[in-house]
């Protein structure tokens, strides 16, 4: 699907831009390094479009903002494509030459009318039809979107959405040109690509190709499974059921990172078997049989790949500490101690080969060729020759023809009622990371935002008798945390906001685990909550 | 390339193209101007005057760093000027009249380097009696990282401009005039009570050790080894390095703009928080569950052994179609490979996914 797998830009190219779409991505804290790309474009000139629930940052810089109710995106976009429709501003010759389904969109698309679409999403229809406009009309025009757009029940339809404007308006296969989710993490981008998945090998080939089967069993000297294996929404519902009766878990703390944790705590506690590898104790190891102890990103080699497909190295400066090992080592060794002969690899520069070898899209990547390239390499790298690809889809769509989705509107999985009055979305802030294992380990991150809060707007405030700087517990359905109240502009009324960054309060209690019907990312954005002022909540 | 053209520096033919600055046409050619306000990511402003050079037909000497190159244009730097050089000898001897000093006069070295004292070392410098400027730090900003010496300032301005120009933030500015001019912020507030981003990139940009990491006030910059790596936290991946010292991460820098994709920026998780990798509450030692309930320390072997026997006793009760494999954005691209392995090859089993699917 095009915009799943990965940027079809690169960083650099945002120097260039014409035009950026942003949408559900706190881009200057999420990624700040992209965040300041996007607002020095606007600087030279590049007209910005931001559309997120929140008044982020960001969107003090934008040429037009779209301030839209939570989990409303499928809405906005299919009305802004819409308006390209109503404008004569498709473009037909890529649609004939690069797209298939067409007519059944532009069918599809003349029930998504600017009135209702006001209506619905909460954005002014002048604001909508301006920002569609401008994109369409701007040939070098790059969409970003992140988080706020695929944890979503409906996220997967959300990037549909996207992908049709980008295919309608053939803005695509051209430098500066494209549509980029943003990954969240250092190396979210090469976890997938080196196969930690349940239905890919390393380089997205298909777990269930009979080829690709027969290439790894003869690789590893093993059978390789004949069916998809379980993805990480199933498996953590799997654990909460008692079905899966044994993890192995690598660098995660599952119970602050994953959503609906008291139930999955529960669960936890019924596994037969829990391995942990990591650098710090946390809440999951706490129900471990075994703990190891790894490295962390300066004591170990390998290679981390980016949001843009950019292939570089980690390299080891410092000595782990006490009995510490590297990851792969670690890994090594246990899948030793199971009885594999696993190789006896001098250094991860050889794991990388390996993966090379049986990984056609990265077949020209080593590490020697990265230690004499500073800039990294991006894939698709096919051969030892090959420069690396800098933006995707150069020559049409690859793999074929982009194919349009019709997508509905579906409403968030859990809506606000009398009991729980408010909208709850969760983000990250600059000045923490995920679980913040790391970051909350460090005195100024910690001076900028020390504590848990939640931001209210001001009329909601005053309604629950609640005052800035007071702590107020934040209930849902599903348990409640503690928080200090910010009184803040940036939301809308009726929404609240959270960071995800605090593990004694961790607002994934509170989120919904109802995943996305195909990717399984679970649903953090969105999840209706009240707020208790914390003198009169029962603690 | 139609608009490629060669000037004359120094008598040498050197080649340009349109729009580029005399400065980088000759940097380019290996030629030695000194500069101090210059940043490749800031646009010119010929601030410091350090890298004036003779341009024919101009009678003011002009700052190379702003001025255009043009086709045939002949250019003098102090090489064979000694107006060129007369005016550098005198500058930096003025600037020196109010910065701090080391033992031997020179202007004093700081654990980031200071390009006054390089450059002072190559001119024949003046002595001018000492000038008093009553410049004011913020003594009571408490943020933990950026560290503000006056005295060692020379109002460049790259702090400033970087932050406005770069950062988008303009937390720090020029404040005060004259000989009290210092580097303020909106009422001369903490860095903390600012839209200060603490992304360090005043103390990268800055070129004499005026602004400095606080964490590593006092480094022995001949002791440091540089080890350059891709940034632990978010999907940009940012190119820095590791400054090491007795086998300690004591400091991150970032790379020269222009090198990597990250142009010589970072942001505060990745040029700051690296505390953790030498906190004292890193797992040091495997772990193992005992008949008491509880995660006691144990041997490797011992572990390895454990760990293997308990999910491989699963296996045998149960299949292996109920054990996962949680691998970790966290960790290399190797180590996720291994791990699609030990699912696949050791378990025969596809259970295997990143935690964050994002
Ligand atoms: S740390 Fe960054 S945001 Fe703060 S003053 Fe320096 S350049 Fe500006
Ligand atoms: S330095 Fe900041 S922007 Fe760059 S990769 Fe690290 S976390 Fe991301
Ligand atoms: S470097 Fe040219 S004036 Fe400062």
């Amino acid at each position: 699907m095009l915009g799943a797998a990965a940027m079809t830009n690169s960083i650099p190219e945002i120097r260039d831009v014409d035009l950026m779409f942003v949408i559900g991505s706190n881009t200057t804290e999420a990624h700040p390094i992209i965040g300041m790309e996007l607002k020095r474009a606007r600087r030279r000139g590049a007209k910005l479009i931001v559309a997120d629930p929140r008044r982020i940052w960001l969107a003090d810089h934008a040429d037009v903002f779209l301030q839209l109710r939570p989990g409303t995106d499928v809405w906005l976009v299919n009305a802004m494509a819409q308006c390209v429709v109503q404008a004569g501003l498709v473009d037909d010759r890529f649609i004939r030459e690069h797209t298939e389904g067409w007519e059944a969109l532009r069918a599809h698309l003349a029930k998504f009318d600017l009135a209702q679409a006001e209506k619905i999403t909460g954005v002014p229809a002048g604001a909508i039809r301006e920002a569609a406009l401008l994109y369409a009309r701007t040939r070098k025009a790059g969409i970003y979107y992140t988080l706020g757009i695929t944890e979503h029940t409906h996220g997967t339809d959300n990037v549909f959405a996207l992908a049709n404007l980008v295919l309608m308006t053939g803005h695509l296969g051209l430098r500066s040109a494209g549509m980029n989710p943003l990954r969240g993490q250092n190396n979210v981008q090469g976890a997938t690509d080196a196969g930690a998945s349940p239905i890919y090998y390393s380089g997205y080939q298909p777990v269930l190709d009979a080829a690709v089967q027969e290439k790894f069993s003869k690789a590893w000297g093993a059978a390789m499974p004949a069916t998809q294996g379980k993805n990480l929404n199933v498996m953590m519902h799997g654990i909460e059921t008692g079905e899966m009766k044994a993890m192995y878990i690598m660098g995660e703390d599952i119970l602050l990172s994953e959503p609906d944790a008291n139930v999955l705590e529960d669960g936890l506690k019924k596994l037969e078997f829990l391995v942990c590898q990591d650098i710090f104790l946390n809440l999951t190891t706490r129900y471990a049989n075994v703990v190891f102890p790894g490295a962390a990103f300066a004591e170990k080699e390998g290679v981390f790949t980016n949001t843009d497909r950019r292939v570089q190295r980690v390299r080891k400066a410092v000595e782990p500490p006490g009995e510490a090992r590297a990851d792969w080592q670690i890994l090594c060794d246990f899948a030793r101690a199971c009885g594999y002969p696993m190789p006896r690899y001098g250094s991860p520069a050889d794991i990388y080969d390996e993966m090379a070898a049986l990984s056609p899209r990265f077949a020209g990547i080593s590490h020697k060729r990265l230690d004499a390239t500073p800039r990294g390499l991006q894939w698709p790298c096919t051969g030892p020759d090959h420069p690396g690809t800098e933006f995707l889809h150069k020559d049409g769509v690859a793999h074929g023809k982009g194919k349009f989705q019709v997508v509905d509107f579906r409403p968030s999985s859990e809506l606000p009622d009398a009991d729980y009055p408010l909208v709850l979305t969760t983000g990250r802030v600059l000045y923490h990371y995920n679980a913040a294992t790391q970051t909350r380990r460090d005195a100024g991150t910690t001076a900028k935002v020390p504590e848990n809060f939640v931001e209210v707007h001001p009329d909601d405030a005053a309604r629950l008798g609640v005052k800035d700087g007071e702590h107020v517990r934040v209930v849902s359905r599903r348990g409640g945390v503690k928080a200090k109240l910010w009184l803040s502009g940036r939301v809308q009324k009726g929404c609240v906001w959270m960071p995800l960054h605090f593990a004694e309060e961790a607002a994934n209690k509170l989120t919904v685990s109802a995943g996305d019907a195909i990717t399984g990312t679970a649903e953090y954005k969105v999840c209706a909550v009240s707020l208790v002022p914390a003198k009169t909540a029962a603690k | 390339m139609s608009d490629a053209f060669n000037l004359i520096v120094d008598g040498k033919p050197v080649a340009a193209t349109a729009g580029e600055t005399v400065l980088q046409a000759a940097r380019r050619a290996g030629i030695e101007i000194p500069t101090l306000c210059t940043d490749e990511r800031l646009a010119p402003a010929g601030a410091c005057r350090a890298c004036l050079v003779e341009v024919n037909g101009q009678r003011r000497l002009q700052p190379s760093c702003a001025w255009q190159a043009a086709p045939g244009q002949e250019i003098k730097t102090h090489a064979s000027s000694p107006r060129v050089k007369r005016h550098q000898d005198t500058l930096v001897s003025m600037y020196m009249a109010d910065h701090k000093l080391d033992g031997e006069g020179l202007p004093a070295e700081t654990p980031n380097g200071n390009d006054l004292r390089a450059w002072a070392l190559k001119c024949e410098t003046l002595a001018l009696p000492r000038v008093e400027a009553p410049r004011v730090a913020r003594p009571n900003d408490v943020n933990p990282y950026i560290k503000y010496s006056p005295e060692l300032c020379i109002l460049c301005g790259r702090c400033t401009r970087y932050c406005d120009e770069v950062e988008g933030v303009n937390a720090i500015t020029l404040t005060n005039r004259g000989s009290r001019t210092t580097i303020g912020t909106a009422g001369m507030r903490g860095l903390l009570e600012t839209s200060c981003e603490l992304c360090g990139g005043c103390v990268d940009t800055c070129p004499t050790g005026a602004m400095i990491e606080k964490k590593a006030p006092a480094l022995n910059r001949a002791a440091v080894n540089k080890v350059r790596t891709t940034c632990n936290y978010c999907g940009v991946g940012c190119q820095m390095d590791l400054n090491v010292e007795g086998g300690r991460l004591v400091k991150v820098t970032s790379p020269e703009p222009g090198t990597t994709h990250n142009d010589g920026n970072l942001c505060i998780k990745g040029r700051f928080a690296y505390d953790f990798v030498h906190h004292k509450e890193r797992l040091t030692r495997p772990l193992v569950r005992g008949a008491d309930g509880k995660l006691h320390e144990a041997s490797w072997e011992h572990a390895l052994k454990a760990a293997a026997e308990g999910l491989l006793a699963v296996k045998k009760r149960h299949g292996a179609a109920n054990i996962g494999f949680i691998s970790s954005s966290r960790c290399t691209g190797e180590e996720n490979f291994l791990m699609g392995k030990l699912a696949r090859a050791v378990f025969g089993i596809n259970n295997v996914h990143q935690c964050a699917a994002t």
